[in-house]
């Protein structure tokens, strides 16, 4: 007779615990800058703030709204040549908040995208400026993180609509600013 | 090795786990190894493996092995290996499990919603079926009459599979990739996986301790919808081509993540038909299941290979109103 594995400890020594909220930082934004871009010998802010026409031409163009007119951006460089740029954003949806960074080439061509973090949510909280307040300043930091078990969650599959119309939204912003 | 991989500055080498979106969902891959420039460079060709796997079996994108396939109708394809392999193992497991895995159920997905419609498919013939798909040598495979398929519920665990051998072959000495539950680790030492309540997704059930295997977890928490006025899952019951109800949270522990990946759809269908299925692949499963006496609360069993034993869960995993 086959026992089950030595691996299977059985959940009878177990019982659920909660877990309010999850987050895990895998990149910082110079981290990422690096990493799609390891030739490059300057990245320079240059943080766009967009005109009202400029706005409405993202929202057009990419067909999601903008929450916010302002947006972090690097020119990349190497040796003066101009190599591309780098944007930092956000997205949140029903039970997620993920930042990301997306790179474009020279021509305005996605080169890669990273998350940089990623923040589980459940219910309402995410739209509760109190809730959202305990990142403030620490945006790269771990905050309530239960144990460092609780990576391993099986069956967490999230959509990633939200991250689509990020990446569509920042490609309109190009057209719209950076060309 | 005894050095868990999440550990950011283990001794003796490099911790780095990042995460991109491809497959549809938060594909995380992480890795341990010499330094920081190798586990970097290991990292992207493991990513790159993933991309090429979501871009062969992709239901959505019109250049796939899959649309190739869907819009070719009754005929000869010539796929690349890697859907040819995906294929098989699609087949081994509609075997194993007298049809009730199933990849020619893309029309019933399309039509609950879960799959875009595509104008330029051929007509499905109808009692098409996996039986007729055939593979011949040489990555070809033949239709044998027009049908429609989808690899979603098996290609993302294939996915985990590529690019864990990718981490390997780039001389990691220990990594895991997660893409939406679909998870590998290979080298480290043992880690706690954990799934979430059937009914609750903020609760979290400690399922095992994992070393070199995979796991999968198929629920409905996320992916439920109303169809007219009824909840529908994305899991289709081969059997009567009807989504399963949801309710129910599937764990398949496994070898291989494409097996544990494709096993779920077979156990949450069915799980007492399964079990020939999962002793057939050495796999394990656990399953969760709503407790209709108390509300708030969940049943838990395991397969063994006599059958389905419950496990009593302790403590207070009632959920929060």
């Amino acid at each position: 007779m086959q026992h089950p594995p030595a691996w299977l400890i059985a959940p009878a020594l177990a019982s659920f615990v909660a877990a309010p909220a999850f987050a895990v930082q895998y990149l910082d934004i110079g981290q990422a800058q690096k990493l799609f871009f390891p030739q490059a010998d300057s990245f320079t802010a240059v943080p766009l703030l967009l005109t009202g026409e400029q706005k409405t031409f993202v929202e057009k163009a990419a067909g999601v709204r903008m929450r916010y007119a302002r947006q972090p951006v690097w020119k990349v460089s190497e040796n003066g040549t101009h190599l591309g740029w780098v944007a930092q954003d956000e997205v949140y949806g029903k039970h997620e908040f993920i930042t990301y960074a997306v790179a474009l080439d020279a021509a305005g061509a996605v080169r890669g995208v990273e998350i940089l973090d990623y923040r589980e949510t459940h219910g309402r909280e995410v739209r509760n400026p109190n809730w959202r307040a305990q990142f403030n300043g620490k945006t790269h930091g771990a905050p309530l993180r239960l144990d460092n078990d609780i990576q391993n969650i099986s069956g967490a599959t999230l959509s990633c609509k939200h991250l689509s119309e990020g990446v569509r939204r920042i490609l309109a912003l190009h057209a719209a600013a950076l060309k | 090795m005894s050095r868990a991989v999440r550990a950011p500055s283990a001794p003796g080498g490099h911790a780095i786990k990042r995460a991109r979106p491809l497959l549809g969902t938060l594909v995380e891959i992480g890795a341990h190894g010499a330094s920081a420039q190798a586990v970097d460079a290991a990292i992207d060709q493991a990513f790159a493996a993933v991309q090429a796997i979501h871009e062969l079996m992709s239901y959505h994108d019109p250049a796939s092995d899959v649309s190739r396939l869907n819009r070719a109708g009754a005929g000869c394809v010539t796929v690349h290996p890697h859907t040819w392999a995906v294929l098989a193992l699609a087949r081994d497991v509609a075997e194993a499990s007298d049809g009730r895995f199933d990849i020619s159920i893309a029309p019933e997905l399309v039509r609950h919603g879960y799959l875009p419609r595509h104008a330029g498919f051929a007509q499905p013939a109808p009692e098409a079926n996996w039986q007729h798909i055939e593979l011949l040598p040489g990555d070809r495979v033949r239709l044998a009459r027009t049908l429609h398929l989808d690899l979603g519920g098996i290609a993302k665990g294939y996915a985990v599979d590529c690019a864990i051998r990718a981490l390997r072959d780039a001389g990691m000495d220990a990594g895991r990739v997660n893409a939406g539950g679909d998870l590998r680790l290979f080298g480290a030492a043992e880690e706690a996986i954990h799934v979430r309540h059937p009914h609750a997704a903020t609760r979290l059930l400690p399922l095992c301790r994992l070393s070199d295997g995979a796991v999968a977890t198929s629920a409905t928490y996320y992916a439920g919808r109303l169809m007219d006025g009824r909840a529908v899952s994305p899991l289709i019951d081969a059997a009567t081509r009807r989504p399963c109800a949801g309710g129910r949270s599937v764990s398949v522990l496994a070898g291989r993540c494409a097996v544990a990946d494709a096993l779920t759809k077979v156990v949450y269908a069915d799980p007492e038909a399964a079990l020939s299925a999962l002793r057939h692949f050495g796999a394990h499963a656990v399953v969760l299941d709503a407790d209709s006496d108390t509300p708030g609360h969940c049943r838990a069993r395991a397969s063994a290979p006599g059958g389905w034993h419950d496990l009593a869960l302790t403590g207070p995993e009632a959920i929060a109103a």
